[in-house]
């Protein structure tokens, strides 16, 4: 639904506050499938909060967005997806594991999307967002 | 365990109580008034989620699962109190409840997030903006009218078919549209005092509410329009939407075959219509469909 909903009304996101609502949407749908990808959201987002320089906001386009400093890590639609950029060396080497897809979105760049599906997917998940917020720190500590 | 019990049920309790004054003051400046505004249907949800998530505030983080969980049941809480209170019928409610579950849900998440901050200064411009615009859009004029076509093509003349436009006898075929078999009313058939301009005529529903109308266009073969006199005032979705014409117009094809084109046009009571009219359309789409594949039917007997 997702996908659709991106394909052939993708330009209402535009209109500010119907991404959230639409994420919020995925959210109820998502309680009412999987119930249990809610607590891996919360899981996820409670453990990257206690990096260090990390806090959360609302992605504009819908989802919970996860920043280092004042860059994004990466979002989390209500659905489980997991959209991060990376470099494009780092995508090609897990794109070669087969776990990532290109991005929905933005192809032949550095972002990567991935979907939650499970509990062992939540830890990916996590593994994934820890290698993006480490790309970030060491630019980081490079540039001071 | 007993301490978050104790806050959600006070969060609930002021929640829909807050709701209920807010509800009741706007009734009580607009008592002739049948209108449900936007506000109602997206400023108090979002209001009751900002304070069922302000009395957890305290508790140690309350999971998104638990929020969902929350809404589903403090909509419940509303449909409940709705139907006890406004009167309203279950079809209105089943229409209702996404749009409450989606804004108490997002008032919740909302208010997590906002006090966790705790950050008095935004609280309270949130609270103040959402009531800024609940007083607007309350006194604010609303006025929304609409008009569906759908058409059929009758293999039959079109002096056969127009025998059946004017009136047709009882419809027996089986309802297919999910709303009719839940238990929303369905026409059933449709008299008339005469074939002429003027003549009344009378739309008599699956529950016997009878639509009375009066025929205002009346040219044989090609047009036949009525409006709507007098209409029934049902808790299931005739309080919120008054028809108030409709028409039948037929084009000869030419090959023996008729396009029957029906036009209804209606005015709303419940905003907003963003929502309201996707379903407004859809039930005025199938009553048409009812009636015209019931005169295609009629029309095709041999």
């Amino acid at each position: 639904m997702f996908l659709f909903v991106r394909k052939y009304f993708g330009f209402l996101k535009f209109i500010p506050g119907l991404a959230i609502v639409f994420d919020g949407l995925l959210k109820l749908g998502s309680f009412a499938a999987k119930p249990a990808l809610l607590d891996w959201m919360d899981e996820i987002e409670a453990a990257v909060l206690k990096w260090p320089n990390t806090h959360a906001t609302t992605h504009k386009y819908g989802g919970l967005q996860l920043n280092y400093i004042k860059t994004e890590i990466g979002h989390i639609h209500g659905n489980g997806l997991l959209d991060m950029l990376l470099s494009r060396k780092i995508k090609e080497q897990l794109m070669a594991d087969g776990r990532i897809e290109d991005h929905h979105t933005f192809k032949n760049t550095g972002w990567i999307s991935f979907y939650i599906h499970n509990k062992d997917d939540a830890g990916y998940a996590l593994a994934l967002l820890r290698l993006g917020y480490e790309r970030l720190e060491g630019k980081n500590n490079n540039d001071l | 365990m007993n301490k978050i019990f104790n806050q959600k049920l006070k969060g609930f309790a002021v929640a829909n109580a807050f709701a209920i004054v807010l509800i009741s003051i706007t009734a009580y400046f607009k008592p002739e008034s049948a209108l449900l505004v936007f506000s109602e249907f997206i400023i108090i949800p979002i209001l009751i989620g900002l304070i069922i998530a302000y009395f957890l505030r305290n508790l140690p983080a309350i999971s998104t699962r638990k929020l969902a969980g929350y809404s589903c049941y403090n909509t419940i809480i509303i449909i409940a109190l709705s139907a006890i209170f406004l009167h309203e019928g279950a079809i209105c409610l089943v229409i209702v409840s996404p749009l409450l579950i989606v804004f108490i849900f997002l008032g919740m998440l909302g208010g997590r997030s906002m006090f966790h901050r705790d950050n008095e200064i935004l609280n309270v411009s949130v609270f103040g903006l959402l009531m800024l615009v609940f007083i607007v859009d309350s006194l604010s004029k609303h006025n929304y009218t609409n008009m569906v076509a759908d058409e059929v093509v009758i293999n039959a003349p079109v002096s056969e078919v127009w025998k059946h436009v004017v009136a047709y006898k009882r419809i027996e075929a089986p309802n297919k549209y999910w709303l009719f078999q839940i238990g929303m009313p369905s026409p059933v058939e449709s008299t008339a005092e005469g074939y002429y301009l003027g003549a009344k005529r009378k739309c008599i529903f699956s529950n016997g509410y009878v639509f009375d109308e009066k025929i205002v266009t009346y040219d044989v073969n090609k047009n036949l329009t009525f409006d709507i006199t007098h209409q029934p005032r049902d808790p299931e979705i005739m309080g919120h939407i008054d028809i108030l014409r409709g028409q039948f117009l037929l084009h000869d094809n030419g090959d023996n075959t008729t396009t029957l084109t029906g036009n209804s046009w209606y005015k709303l009571y419940v905003f907003p219509t963003w929502y309201y009219d996707i379903w407004a359309k859809s039930i005025t789409r199938n009553v048409h469909l009812r009636v015209m594949e019931h005169i295609k039917q009629l029309s095709e007997e041999k």
